[in-house]
């Protein structure tokens, strides 16, 4: 298994994520990504995720790798400057990372350690065309490389995002800067999201839709008012207060949807925010059991 | 200008504590124009350490004075000889710089130097430029990406903005002002450049000489 | 006086102080009225009482009988309503406390002065305080003159002009009374004792028509009666009173004959109700005293055998000719009689000029060069009434303000302080309607009177004055002209926040990207000066210092726990009684009172500083509370900082409606 494998045979690719650990012990990371074993292509990690400090994305993803699983690195431009990124980015693939997701990543300000100094020397923009001059054998600076990796490049766009005209129009940029796959912010409305497939399929570009699983009408307002970017509509959240058993509900919507934009992208992004283990059940209700077989 | 604010009031007391006479030194350029400053709110601090001193049985002598500009050494020479043994500065970092390179005694700033900014109305300034020594303005509209976004990103907006807010949550979105204010300029396709990052060595100029290259023969 | 539009800043203007308020303007001695209204509105009565003697000797006296012309000027005529400075001048006169005299080093030169009336008073105050020696000659008992036997009681009391004689006789001079020129001694003999002789002998000839029935009993002249009034003798008027005349002393007479028991008192003069000489509130109290008016009727016969039974008048079609020249045309058909008991003339004054010795003009003036008042005796002047005719007694204060600087310069041959607000000078313009937009509408407040009624049956002062805080919420209503901000250019940092501060637009930015004011545009209501950073700009009446002054006066004695609160009105009593030693300073605006002032008290030995605030209907600078409270933030805020919470208190002002208490921070 695989996430190029997968872009390759022009199957319906399946992502998930898991979360370092804060802290050195990474036994639960594991069994997190055990329960997935099987169901999915790839596993993205996240890198001090909401610039909370955690066990770096790197070894996180090397761990991974030696448990056998395709991790995807996924590298913000918050902590590190360019040097940094790029040598990081080179360690990866030297340990046979093969799967990067270029992001800005959070500001420090939103984080455990608010004082911190952000950097963002690069942008994800930036970053996009760093790692394709890297993949082309050159850092930069244009200085030659001893070996050169060759990522799979992935970006994130948000398809709901308000406004929308700015944000479609970076979207063109990290395409025009070497993206080759998109894995979306969180989406609900099913008729919105075929709106943005229609604009994304001017790009030769793989298209991710990306999920959330609701686990509660609580948990849905929260996400509305908290997390730019994500709209979950009313009767969804209608739904769950009125379900007796809103977890189901949630596993059963999620599924849903998923059915309804199969067919206009090029995979899911499952993103189980700490409940990994339902991950399979919104599998197995959204049909989605073959293929990915490790 | 240069925006500047009071300091907290036991930060300044705790750094002339042990000094006898201290001279209080306004800047009437951007520290008067930030309302910080100025021979008013020298006088204000002059009074309220007077006051202060007077509650916790301290004695300090204080003297107050402004001179037009902190920053100009010529300006500096009019300070009057006196009989103090630190200086309290109300002028922006620069002017504290000056200060203590000329004065021969300890120099202490009353005030924190926040940024480069514009008017917003009364008493309130808004950033503008983070002196990056590079202008990008006239690809972005004459908004600042490097001051305006939380993130100093060239290249539109991060995926934390909400309804045209920043994540920050303090300021609207650079990037979604750039981007309205380009369209409606008629200038949209400015915004599908990719702007490269940043040469950061022109932050590090220290010294600024317009002469420099002039004696070449 | 040349009245002249200013577009111009109070730079180019102003700094001499030859740009006048129009109320000062249309003073004829100038008295600072802006000055003294801004003392009034700080509650500073002594203050206000000292800028007025400056420029007049009797407040006392022009507080309650002035034509008071500034009134007419005042800008605040388009508004709403004039603001009552003369109310406020007695308020000044009555409330503050009359200063020791200043005087000058004293010089050799002897003055006597003919006369003790308002013209003599003044001069004698002028030449004294220069340290020349002056003696008063007067023919009455009394000094006062018409003030005291012409006005009657109920409008000046003897208690409110001997105030303002004693004033000025403390200036150390020697007053000689019931002597009479001509009788006891002349002017020449007088010229011979002494350097200068003023004569300010005033009208004392009452006119009376020489129509039949004229010589009959009860048939009076105005001025003896006032006088018989004045000295409290009893008069049987009988029930029927007719005063013939239609200027303001035929109002006295009217008003003063209804205190002598006449039922029925009738006014009858030859002009219509236009062009009636008397003050048109003068005719209105009048009247609330149950006095008819009647014009356009030319006195022709007093009928009656022995007794008066009446006047019998004519119809006046006319009183001036085209040239306004005085040539009355009567319809004789149409006739009408007034029953009366009593006639009085109040038709105007002469000159009782002959024993005087001196000469005379044409219209029975005494002659003067009207430029230093020299008659073409040496040494001997004139001033007042005796060369102007029938004037207001604020003219002939004017008067005799001038004959003393005459009389001054040419004994000593320099000075020209006196006269020197004489000059030409340029007269602030209309509120330009950008500002009246803004400006809170507000009535004036009226002074609390005796019933009328009552008023009738004696001589009693018909108004009671302002009280303290009726006098500051009054003052409170001036616009402040001229006085207002004024930039130090050099000491200007540019930062324009008093451009984003004044509500009216007044401060400008020119062309070459200086700042101005537009004084016209300027009510002095000093948010621009507390917020300017650089201290470059101040008000005329007043500053920091001055309030820095008062609040060590007021904590000169200060106790163990002394609370010094600042107000803008009035004080809650609740505050008051809340602590053992509570004591208010009064500020026009708590704008007035920076941070620097309140820790200044503090450190001063003020063991708390209250703010008491007014409400909001009460606010004079609506467009400032915004401010004070960025002021009390920063207050707070600093104090907290210096761990001195506690210090700083701030209440409301208790609502006429509503009983507030105090409410802390």
């Amino acid at each position: 298994m695989s996430l190029s494998d997968a872009f390759g045979a022009g199957r319906f690719a399946i992502t998930s994520e898991v979360g370092p650990p804060k802290g050195t012990n990474v036994a639960e990371m594991l069994a997190t990504a055990e329960m997935l074993r099987g169901r999915v292509d790839a596993l993205n990690v996240t890198d001090n995720q909401a610039a909370v400090m955690r066990l770096s994305t790197l070894a996180a993803c090397v761990h991974l790798k030696n448990a056998g699983f395709d991790p995807v690195l996924q590298v913000t431009c918050r902590d590190r400057n360019r040097l940094a990124l790029q040598s990081d980015l080179l360690g990866a693939a030297s340990f046979g990372i093969t799967n990067v997701l270029a992001l800005t990543g959070d500001h420090v300000s939103v984080g455990d350690h608010p004082s911190a100094r952000a950097v963002f020397d690069l942008e994800s923009v930036q970053l996009l065309e760093v790692i394709r001059l890297l993949n082309a054998g050159a850092d930069a600076a244009g200085k030659e490389l001893h070996g050169s990796p060759e990522f799979l490049v992935g970006a994130v766009v948000t398809p709901e995002a308000r406004p929308l005209r700015p944000q479609m129009a970076k979207f063109g940029k990290k395409v025009s800067a070497g993206a080759s796959f998109f894995q979306t912010q969180a989406v609900y409305d099913s008729e919105s999201f075929k709106r943005f497939m229609e604009y994304a399929h001017q790009f030769d570009v793989k298209v991710m839709v990306g999920v959330v699983v609701l686990r509660s009408a609580g948990m849905a307002r929260f996400m509305n008012k908290n997390i730019p970017g994500i709209l979950v509509p009313d009767p969804i959240i209608a739904a769950l207060e009125s379900s007796s058993d809103p977890q189901a509900t949630g596993i059963e919507l999620t599924a849903r949807f998923v059915d309804e934009v199969r067919d206009y992208c090029d995979g899911v992004h499952i993103m189980a925010v700490g409940a990994e283990h339902l991950v399979p059940a919104v599998l197995d209700a959204a049909g989605l059991t073959e293929g990915c077989i490790a | 200008m240069i925006v500047v604010r009071q300091k907290p009031l036991d930060e300044i007391c705790a750094m002339i504590a042990g000094h006898r006479r201290v001279l209080l030194v306004g800047c009437n350029t951007c520290a008067a124009v930030s309302l910080a400053g100025g021979e008013t709110e020298v006088d204000t601090l002059l009074q309220l350490l007077r006051l202060t001193n007077k509650r916790h049985g301290t004695f300090c002598e204080l003297t107050p004075a402004v001179l037009q500009r902190q920053c100009e050494p010529e300006y500096i020479d009019c300070l009057q000889e006196g009989d103090y043994d630190a200086v309290l500065s109300l002028g922006c970092g620069a002017g504290v710089a000056l200060l203590a390179s000329t004065v021969g005694k300890p120099v202490y700033p009353a005030l924190d130097t926040l940024f480069i900014g514009s008017a917003k109305g009364l008493a309130r300034w808004q950033a503008e430029c983070s002196a990056c020594g590079q202008c990008v303005l006239g690809m972005t509209a004459g908004i600042c990406p490097i001051t305006r976004c939380a993130k100093g990103i060239l290249n539109g907006p991060c995926g934390g903005v909400s309804d045209g807010t920043c994540e920050l949550g303090d300021r609207p979105c650079a990037w979604v002002e750039i981007y309205e204010r380009l369209d409606s300029l008629g200038c949209a396709e400015n915004f599908d450049t990719i702007l490269a990052p940043k040469d950061n060595t022109t932050r590090q100029i220290c010294e600024w000489d317009m002469s420099e290259g002039c004696d070449e023969k | 006086m040349a009245i002249t539009h200013t577009g111009r800043s109070i730079q180019d203007d102003n700094r001499d102080g030859r740009l006048f308020a129009p109320c000062r303007a249309r003073c004829p001695v100038h008295v600072d009225v802006p000055g003294y209204l801004a003392a009034i509105a700080e509650g500073r009565f002594m203050d206000a009482l000292e800028i007025i003697l400056a420029r007049n000797p009797l407040p006392s006296v022009c507080g309650r009988v002035c034509l008071r012309p500034c009134e007419d000027g005042c800008r605040r005529c388009l508004l709403d309503e004039p603001v009552a400075i003369a109310a406020l001048k007695r308020a000044a006169a009555d409330i503050g406390v009359y200063p020791a005299p200043r005087l000058a080093r004293p010089i050799p030169g002897r003055i006597a002065i003919v006369g003790g009336g308002p013209a003599g008073l003044t001069a004698a105050h002028d030449l004294a305080a220069l340290g020349l020696s002056v003696s008063i000659y007067e023919d009455k008992p009394r000094l006062g003159g018409m003030l005291r036997y012409g006005i009657p009681n109920y409008r000046l009391p003897d208690y409110a002009l001997d105030r303002d004689i004693e004033y000025v006789l403390a200036h150390g001079i020697e007053a000689h009374t019931g002597v009479r020129i001509g009788r006891d001694v002349t002017i020449e003999e007088l010229s011979a004792q002494y350097d200068a002789v003023l004569v300010t002998v005033g009208l004392q000839d009452s006119r009376a028509l020489p129509i039949p029935g004229a010589d009959k009993p009860r048939v009076l002249k105005a001025l003896p009666f006032l006088e018989a009034c004045a000295n409290g003798e009893s008069m049987d008027l009988g029930a029927r009173v007719v005063v013939i005349g239609g200027g303001n002393v035929a109002m006295d007479v009217a008003r003063a004959a209804r205190r002598h028991h006449a039922d029925q008192v009738r006014v009858v003069c030859l002009e219509s109700r236009d062009t009636m000489p008397a003050a048109a509130h003068e005719i209105h109290d009048a009247e609330m005293e149950g006095i008819t008016v009647h014009c356009s009727w030319g006195p022709r016969e007093i009928t009656g055998e022995d007794m008066v039974e009446g006047l019998r008048a004519v119809r006046c079609e006319r009183v001036f000719d085209l040239e306004r020249r005085f040539a009355p045309v009567f319809d004789e058909e149409t006739v009408k009689e007034f029953a009366a008991d009593t006639i009085i003339f109040a038709i105007g004054q002469g000159a009782d000029i002959d024993e005087l010795g001196l000469p005379v003009t044409p219209r029975n003036s005494i002659k003067v060069d009207p430029v230093d008042l020299k008659t073409s005796v040496a040494g001997v002047y004139a001033a007042g009434d005796i060369i102007n005719g029938p004037t207001k007694i604020i003219d002939a204060i004017a008067s005799g303000h001038r004959a003393a600087a005459s009389i001054f310069r040419d004994l000593t041959g320099q000075g020209d302080t006196l006269e020197s607000l004489d000059q030409e000078s340029a007269v602030l313009g209309k509120v330009p309607d950008t500002m009246a937009a803004k400006v809170e509408t507000r009535r004036r407040i009226q002074m609390e009177q005796l019933e009328h009624w009552d008023a009738l049956h004696n001589f009693d002062e018909v108004e009671l004055g302002y009280t303290e805080f009726e006098a500051s919420r009054e003052a409170q209503r001036c616009l402040s002209c001229t006085t207002g901000a004024r930039l130090a250019v050099e000491k200007c940092a540019s930062c324009l926040t008093c451009t984003r501060v004044c509500p009216h637009g007044a401060a400008c930015i020119n062309m070459g990207g200086y700042l101005y004011f537009e004084i016209e545009a300027c009510h002095a209501c000093g948010a621009c000066v507390s917020q300017c950073p650089a201290q470059a700009i101040n008000l005329e009446t007043v500053s920091e210092e001055d309030l820095s002054r008062r609040v060590q006066r007021k904590l000169a004695d200060r106790g163990m726990d002394t609370s010094l609160v600042f107000s803008c009105g009035h004080v809650p009593d609740t505050l008051l009684e809340a602590g053992p030693d509570f004591r208010a300073v009064q500020v026009s605006c708590l704008l007035r009172v920076s941070e620097r002032s309140v820790f200044e008290a503090l450190e001063e030995g003020a063991s708390r500083i209250v703010f008491t605030r007014c409400t909001e209907g009460d606010c004079r600078f609506p467009h400032a509370q915004d401010l004070v409270n960025r002021r009390i933030h920063h207050i707070r805020k600093m104090l907290s900082e210096a761990q001195m919470s506690e210090a700083f208190l701030v209440t409301a002002a208790p609502d006429e409606d509503s009983e507030t208490g105090v409410t802390t921070p």
